[in-house]
């Protein structure tokens, strides 16, 4: 029987449930939108992860990581809780051992992380301004009607370079109007606006840092092969995109469960598939123990409490 | 006369001199989210984020009855210079006058000192006052002893929140203290509380230590910056400031030919970075980074205020620094949505990196 390792990633865009083997490679990956519902979307993964895998799979160690890692490590009972960052870079580090530097643009965020031999020297994360992630992109798409699948390919048929000023979500879609009636064409703009998410990225979150190859690019927007290439441009060079470059959280994670595990020989926490039918009830409440009425996650399961967090004072987290 | 004072780390020491002094102290509550809610709503939009906390704060203890506010005047030219300025004109505006009484270093302006300290002392006698001084100074000092324990155990408790309770009840058996001789027996109930608690083994190899700099007022106030030693403590990272109370008063109340303190060692190392200084805690902040890194720090968290100009320029300075020395720093800038999970994600990320680096490889 061979052995396995699960790794979760739940943001707030999407929740991604991969499995790897002791080789790390993937054997089953998901993507399920969270749609502000982390607990459902991991039950519901965990649900489809059961159907379609053999049914005497072992799991030996789980990880969880992403926004919602602390509800749902609790739930899954993950062995690893482990913050974006290091996720991450943990999985680009297995596919591209050489990595200097990783781009990851999510939906909703975006991160750079430095590395040098196989060491995270140096990360930001952009989390306010909407300039430097895909959501930029989703609302320009609309905007021109054009599905954000076509965004990439259509961008590479552009003939002529335009500027689209990207500080801002708000001056990008005046820019883009304006340059419209300019007469150029929706390809030129769609080039114009992935030139700008890269040069908005860059600016936010490479102030500072220098940026060596090899270059790696992941995250939801790496499928965008327009803003490969802008990133190409931008920065001179080759950038790689890795197979999996969607859930490298997730794998990240896993990798890290795994690592775990065979250090410490512990057994797993993992609660088993049946974690996805567990009644499990979080709620909050707001405590009025004093004027920073804290708001309090409480996490039941059949009615016990298993978790409870966002106190300031450690009045409930440390019960 | 009812005093107040804004609030900033071990309280109990401003209060303790002027309850020596038969002050009637107002305590101002610790800074809440109220508090910050306050300051934000009746300060203007692009004050930095300290203005802000102590204007909520003055709200506050001004309900509470204070009449008159004492409070240490800035470095210029940032904003600090013009503090109470901008707070006593918002407070008048708002129907709210409060007399302000500032401090400032007496080598300054000893004038001001002088008067000010004439006004404090009232009828006591002169002996009266300089025996208050002293008991305070001692105070602050044995304070800042136990604190400095409190940030080292803290790292390797077995119960979790043990440390940090017992740190609780310290302040409050000083808050008690107003003799040398209670003052003795408050330092050693407290010294006890702290070793007796129960830690982990942790061989010296493993141990991280990590320095906070920043802006004072961040780096002091635990309530507006997420609890940040805390959060390090639990993360198994022995922390110091660069700030503490009895070095400020060392550095501001004794004169420099006769005292070399710390803070005139920091700032000629912060001069290789940046030889002027430009307000604030910026000259300081780069100093102790540098300081840090030669003590063998494994990493820095500095603080800074949104809107705080000087931190933003020590900000830019810092990849260079960091670059030279190859001592991590991570900024982390602090404003009024207090305790984003986004912020927690970065020290997590953080105290991997540092591990990491140890182990050579992500961890
Ligand atoms: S949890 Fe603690 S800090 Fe928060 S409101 Fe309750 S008593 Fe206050
Ligand atoms: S140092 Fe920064 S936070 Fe402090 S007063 Fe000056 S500008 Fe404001």
């Amino acid at each position: 029987m061979k052995e396995y390792y699960l790794g979760i990633d739940v943001g707030s865009v999407s929740t991604n449930l991969v499995v790897i083997d002791e080789a790390c490679e993937v054997h089953y990956s998901a993507y399920i939108r969270t749609n502000g519902q982390p607990l459902d979307s991991v039950k519901k993964g965990i649900r489809e992860m059961k159907n379609s895998l053999p049914s005497d799979i072992k799991i030996k160690g789980v990880g969880s990581t992403g926004s919602g890692r602390q509800l749902i490590g609790v739930m899954v009972g993950a062995d690893v809780i482990k913050n974006e960052i290091t996720a991450h870079a943990t999985a680009t580090a297995h596919v591209v051992p050489d990595v200097r530097t990783i781009f990851e643009i999510g939906g909703q965020d975006s991160k750079i992380i430095i590395i040098e031999n196989q060491m995270v020297v140096d990360f930001a994360m952009n989390t306010v301004c909407a300039a430097g992630t895909g959501s930029f992109l989703d609302h320009q798409s609309e905007r021109l009607g054009i599905p954000i699948e076509e965004f990439g390919a259509m961008a590479l048929t552009a003939n002529r370079d335009v500027r689209i000023a990207g500080r801002c979500t708000v001056f990008a879609e005046s820019d883009m109007i304006a340059k419209q009636q300019f007469g150029f064409s929706k390809a030129e703009i769609i080039k114009g606006l992935c030139e700008a998410l890269v040069r908005n990225y860059i600016n936010n979150l490479g102030r500072g840092k220098r940026l060596e190859p090899p270059f790696v690019f992941q995250g939801g927007v790496a499928a965008n092969i327009g803003i490969k290439t802008a990133f190409e441009k931008e920065i001179n060079h080759e950038v790689i995109i890795p197979k999996h470059h969607n859930i490298m959280g997730a794998i990240g994670s896993a990798i890290l469960a795994k690592e775990y595990i065979e250090e410490s020989g512990a057994k797993t926490n993992f609660r088993g598939f049946e974690a996805a039918d567990l009644d499990f009830e979080p709620s909050t409440f707001e405590c009025g123990g004093c004027s920073n009425n804290c708001e309090i996650i409480k996490v039941e399961m059949d009615k016990r409490v298993v978790a409870m967090w966002g106190d300031r004072c450690g009045k409930w987290t440390n019960l | 006369m009812k005093v107040s004072f804004p609030y900033m780390g071990t309280t109990v020491v401003y209060k303790k001199l002027l309850e020596l002094l038969g002050h009637d102290v107002i305590m101002p509550p610790k800074p809440s989210q109220r508090t910050i809610n306050l300051g934000v709503k009746y300060s203007p939009e692009f004050a930095c984020f300290p203005l802000k906390v102590i204007m909520g704060s003055y709200f506050e203890a001004i309900e509470k009855g204070a009449e008159v506010i004492i409070t240490s005047g800035g470095h210029g030219p940032c904003r600090a210079g013009f503090y109470e300025q901008v707070h006593q004109r918002i407070l008048k505006e708002e129907g709210l006058p409060a007399k302000f009484m500032v401090f400032n270093s007496m080598f300054r302006d000893f004038n001001n000192f002088y008067d000010n300290i004439i006004t404090l002392k009232g009828k006591n006698s002169w002996l009266k006052v300089s025996r208050s001084l002293l008991l305070v100074y001692n105070m602050t000092k044995k304070l800042d002893k136990l604190e400095k324990q409190v940030q080292t155990i803290r790292a390797y408790e077995v119960k979790k929140g043990e440390t940090t309770r017992a740190w609780e009840k310290i302040q409050d058996l000083f808050d008690r203290a107003y003799t040398k001789k209670e003052l003795e027996g408050a330092y050693a109930e407290g010294k006890k509380l702290l070793d007796d608690i129960k830690l982990i083994e942790v061989p010296e190899e493993k141990k991280l230590r990590i320095g906070i700099v920043g802006e004072i007022y961040v780096v002091m106030e635990s309530s507006i910056n997420m609890k940040m030693e805390e959060l390090l403590g639990n993360l198994g990272a022995e922390v110091e400031r660069s700030q503490y109370l009895s070095q400020w008063i060392t550095y501001n109340a004794i004169p420099s030919f006769i005292n070399k303190t710390h803070e005139t060692e920091i700032l000629e190392k912060g001069g290789r970075y940046l030889p002027i200084q430009i307000g604030g805690h910026a000259k300081q902040t780069i100093g102790h980074i540098v300081d840090y890194s030669e003590r063998g720090f494994d990493g820095v968290v500095h603080l800074m205020p949104f809107g705080c100009l000087p931190e933003l320029v020590s900000q830019s300075i810092v990849p260079k620094i960091t670059e030279e020395l190859g001592i991590p720093v991570l900024t982390l800038a602090i404003d009024e949505q207090m305790g984003t999970a986004n912020n927690t994600t970065r020290i997590e990320a953080f105290i991997d990196l540092i591990k990491g680096k140890r182990a050579k490889k992500i961890s």
